[in-house]
């Protein structure tokens, strides 16, 4: 007990000696879900994290940035919220970041503004989000944003009748409404709007539906997770072999690829995170992480999300040192740009959401693995869903 | 020929239901225990087979070696998490097995990661065949084939055999099938490990539906009970019809309405279970 004490003792003592003045701790609170069904994007997001910490120092001018992690288990908001209010009171953080799913994002958004919380979407994207808080910054997509440039693009290469097969929730229909208001605006014909359920294991029979109308390609929105391989085995064993393509956009990604197969391979797909697009950022990005968690590790949207949304805290940071306010750092992220890992990154000065490159790839074989790669940029295209719905 | 096609694609998903949710009518039905940690065993199946195949075993050699991995562990939560079970009612049997399956959940993203575990087809299953009048599945007519043998090794071993009997008088009254010999403890391992290995061999078989991921227990267990509740507890024949039937209703209302596909699977459940509560063929000896 006597040594306890005597430690504890010396311990303050050089706490002291340290002092508070010359460096203090940024706390930065992260909202994921690093259990349950979609715990794969909690680690996203954690390596991608650690990656950017590794490659950027742990502190910025001396004051050390210390991430805590929460896990809110999948979309939940009133646990998103709990937890939001814990790191906001009690862990007295100074950023807040995350929220993989929308109800979860939207669910802090008046906590925020109230407490005045500089706050980082990695991922949730919904274009509504940004609104609903003055406080938010998005750091990843919107669903609008990568659906219409595959519009444009399909009507413009022979691609003249479609049939449109989204899963049967919000961001599926975001997908569908914006996909077909490109494609009908250049001429195109979308012959049926087919809405899957979310819990469908089997997808032939509305594949099957779709062959019978001969379009000449099918867009699809998948659900996301496991479902997704059998959606484009499907697609591949049915509508492939009878010229129907197939057009999308989160489906191919590349943790997805290799549990996919060969089937992959044509898939044309836009979207604003290539894991091939070539500059020295996403490069040295992939590599940290194969570096530090394995050769199987590969960067994705989560990643690129959270990794940028780590570089827009550090600038505020830098900026105005541990003591920011809320109002400075959203004064300096609105306009900001940088380079990203996806190519160039601007966050937009009225919406404070990302305005960024969409890209179209297609999956193709490379040194024996599948990988999407790049064939036409749409460069730096803004929300559509805010130039629809004006405040 | 394309109303012809779906009806394969209905048969062919009803046997995907039939063959992953027998060993629960195995477990379920005839042993009355409330198994909801079918699908665990099945995941463990699939997992045990992807590891298998990746290291080079034939298809169907991992598909049965996974079938004995997932019995022998079934036998092992027999002895631990079943057996002081049986007397103690529905609630406690649900909640145990819920619980277990949270552990195999949480032991299998441990061990794999928390994204999907691939289990390659062979070649000869990836590819299509031609039927006649245009190219199908190779795997969707291995799936048939292999669910019809299923079925009627199940109808010959059990509901025909002398094991079937002792099993259903153990079942129903387990003193009088001591009194009369029958090692009632080792009937039930020995049966409750079957229902395991035909759960573990349904995960494999059907992998290419239902995507193995750590998840899969909890994902598919509504479609494994539906299976076996409408069927009618404890009777395979109950099963296969109620399988089948599913399937094809599923997959022609998704075809000519998929925009009342989400509900209408759910409708023929209510309406078939408020026609015959107890099941297409409930068991001749349900109580």
């Amino acid at each position: 007990m006597h040594t306890l004490v005597q430690g504890i003792r010396i311990l303050f003592v050089l706490m002291l000696a340290v002092g508070p003045a010359a460096a203090d701790t940024v706390k930065v609170g992260v909202i994921m879900s690093s259990s349950g069904p979609f715990a794969r994007w909690g680690e996203q997001f954690r390596q991608a994290i650690e990656v950017f910490q590794k490659q950027n120092g742990k502190t910025v001018s001396g004051h050390t940035i210390e991430v805590i992690y929460r896990d809110d288990g999948g979309p939940n908001p009133v646990r998103a919220k709990q937890l939001a209010e814990e790191l906001i009171l009690r862990e007295k953080v100074q950023f807040l970041g995350g929220f993989v799913f929308t109800p979860n994002a939207l669910a802090v958004a008046d906590l925020v503004t109230e407490a005045k919380m500089p706050t980082v979407i990695f991922n949730a994207a919904t274009g509504l989000i940004t609104r609903k808080s003055p406080y938010f910054v998005r750091t990843s997509h919107t669903i609008p944003q990568a659906a219409r440039p595959i519009g444009e693009w399909a009507v413009k290469n022979d691609i003249k009748r479609v049939v449109t097969a989204v899963s049967d929730y919000a961001p599926g229909h975001d997908a569908e409404v914006y996909f077909s208001k490109a494609f009908k605006a250049g001429g195109g014909q979308v012959m049926e709007s087919i809405r899957i359920p979310l819990a469908t294991t089997d997808f032939s029979p509305f594949f099957e539906r779709i062959l019978q109308q001969k379009p000449d390609a099918v867009f699809v929105f998948g659900p996301g997770g496991p479902p997704t391989v059998g959606l484009i085995n499907t697609w591949a064993s049915r509508l492939k072999p009878a010229g129907i393509k197939f057009l999308g956009t989160a489906e191919t990604q590349q943790i997805d690829l290799p549990k996919i197969g060969r089937s992959a391979l044509g898939l044309v797909t836009s979207f604003h995170y290539t894991e091939t697009v070539d500059n020295p950022l996403n490069k040295a990005l992939w590599a940290d992480l194969v570096q530090m968690f394995g050769k199987d590790t590969v960067p994705d949207l989560a990643s690129v999300g959270a990794y940028d949304g780590m570089r827009v805290i550090y600038r505020a940071v830098e900026k105005f040192g541990p003591r920011v306010t809320g109002d400075q750092a959203i004064g300096l992220w609105r306009g900001m740009q940088f380079n990203s890992p996806r190519g160039p990154f601007r966050i937009d000065e009225k919406t404070r959401d990302v305005v960024e490159n969409i890209y179209l790839r297609r999956v193709e074989e490379r040194d024996g693995k599948l990988v999407n790669v790049n064939f036409q940029t749409f460069p730096m295209v803004k929300d559509p869903w805010k130039e629809d719905n004006p405040e | 020929m394309s109303e012809f096609t779906i009806v394969l694609d209905g048969i062919a998903y009803g046997m995907v239901l039939f063959i992953i949710s027998v060993g629960l009518t195995v477990t379920m039905g005839l042993m009355r225990v409330v198994n909801l940690a079918h699908g665990s065993f099945a995941m463990i199946g699939g997992y045990v087979a992807a590891v298998a195949v990746g290291a080079g075993v034939p298809f169907i050699a991992a598909a049965f070696g996974a079938a004995l991995v997932a019995g022998l562990t079934g036998a092992l939560a027999e002895v631990l998490v079943y057996r002081p079970l049986y007397r103690k009612g529905e609630l406690a049997q649900a909640l145990m097995t819920f619980g277990f399956t949270f552990v195999v959940i949480a032991a299998l993203t441990a061990i794999f990661g928390t994204s999907i575990k691939t289990l390659p087809l062979p070649e000869y299953m990836s590819g299509l065949v031609d039927i006649g009048f245009r190219m199908y599945p190779a795997y969707r007519l291995f799936l048939i084939a292999f669910g019809l043998a299923l079925a009627l090794a199940l109808w010959l071993g059990i509901d025909r055999s002398l094991y079937g009997a002792r099993l259903r008088t153990a079942v129903d009254n387990p003193r009088m099938a001591g009194a009369v010999g029958i090692n009632v403890n080792r009937l039930f391992q020995l049966t409750f490990a079957g229902g395991c290995a035909l759960a573990g061999l349904g995960g494999v078989v059907g992998s290419a539906l239902l995507p193995l991921e750590p998840y899969y227990a909890l994902r598919y267990l509504v479609l494994f009970l539906v299976v076996v509740g409408v069927g009618g507890v404890g009777n395979f024949k109950g099963s296969f019809v109620a399988a089948i039937s599913l399937g094809v209703i599923d997959t022609v209302a998704k075809y000519f309405l998929p925009s009342a596909a989400a509900y209408l699977f759910y409708g023929a459940v209510l309406a078939l279970l408020l026609w015959r509560p107890d099941g297409l063929m409930p068991a001749r000896s349900a109580q």
